[in-house]
C-alpha cells in the first residue's frame, strides 16, 4: 500500500506544480495584455481608423483570462490537496471555459495580424491624413487621429510615407488636394526639422537631397510594434493552453479515481 | 552660294549654338521630378565668355515637346505671348528663370549641388502681371527646354533642346487592403492545433462523466488518503496522585 500512497502523493504534486505554472504563466499573460492594451507606440488609431481593433480585443480577452487562470488555478490547488470531487469537477468546467476564451484570443489575434499589409496603412494614410473637414462626426475623429498618428511617427521614427516619401508623389490623396504638388511634394513632418520644429533646410527638402528630408518609409515602425503585439498574444496563449491540456487530463483522470 | 549666304546671316545676328544639352539634376534628388516640377543641372561653362557679355540675359525656354520644333527665336519675354500664364492654352513655350553669366560661374564647385527647379513659384502663378513666373507645370505632359541668351530681345547664342521630360502622373490609392487572402502559417497551425486540443478536453470530460460519473474507476478508494489517517483519541493518563508526592 505504500508504493500506491506514494504514487497518489507524487500524482498530487504533479498536479499542484502543474497548477502553480498555470497561475504564474495567468498573472504573465495579465501583464503582458495590459502593456498591449496601454499602447505605448500610440498606434491604435490607425487600427481604429481601418474599423478593425480586434488585435486590441484579442489583448482585452487576454487580460481577464490571466485573472481567470490565476483564481482557478488555486481552486484547482485546494481541490487536489482535499480530494474532493465536487471542487475538482468545478474546477475543470470552468478551466474548459477559459480554455475556450483564451483559444478565441489567440485566434483572433493571429487572423487580424494577417490582415495588416502594407497596402492597408498606404489607402488609409493616403485618404485620411490631412483629410479637411468631411462629413460625420466619426468621419472627422478618425481622420484627426490618424493625421496626429502619423505626425507623431514620422517625427519619432525619422521616416516618410508607408514606403517612402514617393508614396506621397505616386498616388492621389488628401493631403495632395489640399496642398499643391510644387509647395509641398510630401508633407512637411518629411522634412528633417530642427528643434523648434522647422526645417532645416526647406529647398533642400523640396527637392529631396539626402539629409534633408527623410527617405524611409515608416511601415517598419508601425508592423514592428503590432507583430510583436500580435504574436506576443498568440503564441504565449497557445503555449499556456498546451501545457492546461495537460494539467486538464491529469486532473481528469485523478477525479475519476478518488471516492465520494 | 546659299549656304554661304545663311552661315553670313547668322554670323551677322551673331546667335551662337553651343554644344550644351540641358539635363535634369545629376545626384539622388528625391526631388528630381514631381507632379509639377522638375530639377535641371545649371549650364555651367556652357556657355563661351567672349560671346556673352555681363548684361546677358539666359533665359531658360519651357515648351511643349511636340511644339519645340516650331519655335523660332524671335521671342520677346515680358510679353504676354510669352508669359507662363498663357502656357500652355495660348502659347507653345514661355520663358522664365532670367539669370546673367555671374549665375553659373564656371568651373562648377564638384561639391555643390547647382540645380534650377522649375516650377517652384507658386505664388505668381495666376498673376499675369508676372509674366516670367516660374509657375508649376499644368501637365505631366512631355516638355522639352533649352537655354537662350539675349542682348534686350537679340538672340545671342543658345543650347541644345533638352531630351523630353515627362512628369510625374498620380494614380488612385490600391483598392483592397488583401484582407484575408493570405492566411499565415502560423494562423493555421494556431487553429488547426488548438481546436483539437479542445476536441479532445470535451472528449476526455464526456467520457469520465459517463464511465466514472457515481463510482470511481480502476481500483476504487485508493485516492482518498484522510481514509487512512488514524482517528484521535484520548488516552487515559494516570494523573499525578497529590497524596504520592506527599
Amino acid at each position: 500500500m505504500a508504493k500506491t500512497e506514494n504514487g497518489v502523493r507524487i500524482f498530487q504534486g504533479l498536479l499542484i506544480l502543474g497548477n502553480v505554472v498555470i497561475g504564474m504563466c495567468g498573472i504573465a499573460l495579465t501583464a503582458e495584455c495590459i502593456y498591449f492594451v496601454s499602447d505605448p507606440h500610440g498606434l491604435y488609431p490607425l487600427l481604429e481608423a481601418t474599423e478593425n481593433d480586434d488585435i486590441y480585443a484579442a489583448a482585452w480577452i487576454g487580460i481577464f483570462v490571466g485573472f481567470a487562470l490565476l483564481a482557478l488555478s488555486i481552486l484547482g490547488i485546494i481541490a487536489v490537496i482535499k480530494s474532493n470531487r465536487t471542487l475538482l469537477l468545478v474546477y475543470i468546467i470552468l478551466m474548459l471555459i477559459t480554455f475556450a476564451f483564451e483559444m478565441a484570443s489567440c485566434i483572433t489575434a493571429a487572423t487580424h495580424r494577417d490582415f495588416l499589409t502594407p497596402n492597408l496603412f498606404l489607402k488609409q494614410m493616403l485618404e485620411r491624413y490631412q483629410k479637411p473637414d468631411a462629413g460625420n462626426n466619426n468621419d472627422k475623429w478618425m481622420s484627426e487621429g490618424v493625421t496626429k498618428t502619423w505626425d507623431k511617427l514620422m517625427l519619432q521614427n525619422q521616416c516618410c510615407g508607408v514606403q517612402g516619401p514617393s508614396d506621397w508623389q505616386e498616388y492621389t490623396s488628401a493631403f495632395r488636394m489640399t496642398y499643391s504638388d510644387a509647395d509641398f511634394p510630401w508633407p512637411h513632418n518629411c522634412c528633417v526639422l530642427d528643434s523648434r520644429g522647422s526645417p532645416i533646410n526647406l529647398d533642400g527638402c523640396k527637392l529631396g537631397v539626402p539629409g534633408f528630408y527623410k527617405s524611409n518609409g515608416c511601415y517598419a515602425a508601425i508592423s514592428g510594434p503590432m507583430n510583436r503585439q500580435a504574436w506576443g498574444v498568440a503564441w504565449f496563449g497557445f503555449a499556456i493552453l498546451c501545457w492546461t491540456f495537460f494539467v486538464l487530463l491529469g486532473t481528469m483522470f485523478y477525479w475519476s479515481r478518488i471516492e465520494y | 552660294m546659299l549656304p554661304l549666304l545663311l552661315l553670313l546671316l547668322a554670323a551677322a545676328h551673331g546667335l551662337q549654338e553651343v554644344t550644351y544639352e540641358p539635363t535634369l539634376a545629376q545626384g539622388d534628388l528625391g526631388g528630381r521630378i514631381t507632379g509639377s516640377t522638375f530639377v535641371l543641372e545649371q549650364p555651367r561653362c556652357a556657355f563661351d565668355n567672349s560671346t556673352i557679355q555681363p548684361t546677358t540675359s539666359i533665359w531658360l525656354v519651357v515648351a511643349d515637346a511636340a511644339a519645340s520644333v516650331s519655335f523660332t527665336n524671335s521671342v520677346q519675354p515680358g510679353m504676354p505671348e510669352w508669359a507662363f500664364q498663357s502656357f500652355p492654352a495660348n502659347t507653345s513655350a514661355y520663358l522664365t528663370l532670367n539669370a546673367t553669366l555671374l549665375n553659373y560661374p564656371c568651373p562648377k564647385d564638384p561639391k555643390e549641388i547647382t540645380v534650377l527647379r522649375v516650377g517652384s513659384e507658386t505664388s505668381c502663378a495666376k498673376e499675369m502681371s508676372r509674366p516670367t513666373c516660374n509657375g508649376p507645370l499644368p501637365s505631366p505632359g512631355t516638355y522639352k527646354v533649352k537655354f537662350l541668351a539675349l542682348n534686350g530681345f537679340e538672340p545671342v547664342a543658345e543650347t541644345k533642346w533638352s531630351k523630353p521630360i515627362e512628369l510625374k502622373t498620380a494614380r488612385q490609392p490600391p483598392s483592397g487592403p488583401g484582407a484575408g487572402g493570405k492566411h499565415s502559417a502560423d494562423m493555421i497551425a494556431i487553429t488547426s492545433i488548438l481546436s483539437i486540443l479542445l476536441a479532445v478536453l470535451l472528449a476526455g470530460l464526456v467520457a469520465t462523466l459517463a464511465f466514472c460519473g457515481s463510482d470511481p474507476c480502476g481500483r476504487g478508494g485508493i485516492f482518498k488518503p484522510e481514509v487512512a489517517s488514524v482517528r484521535r483519541y484520548t488516552t487515559h493518563h494516570v494523573y499525578d496522585q497529590p497524596a504520592a508526592r506527599l
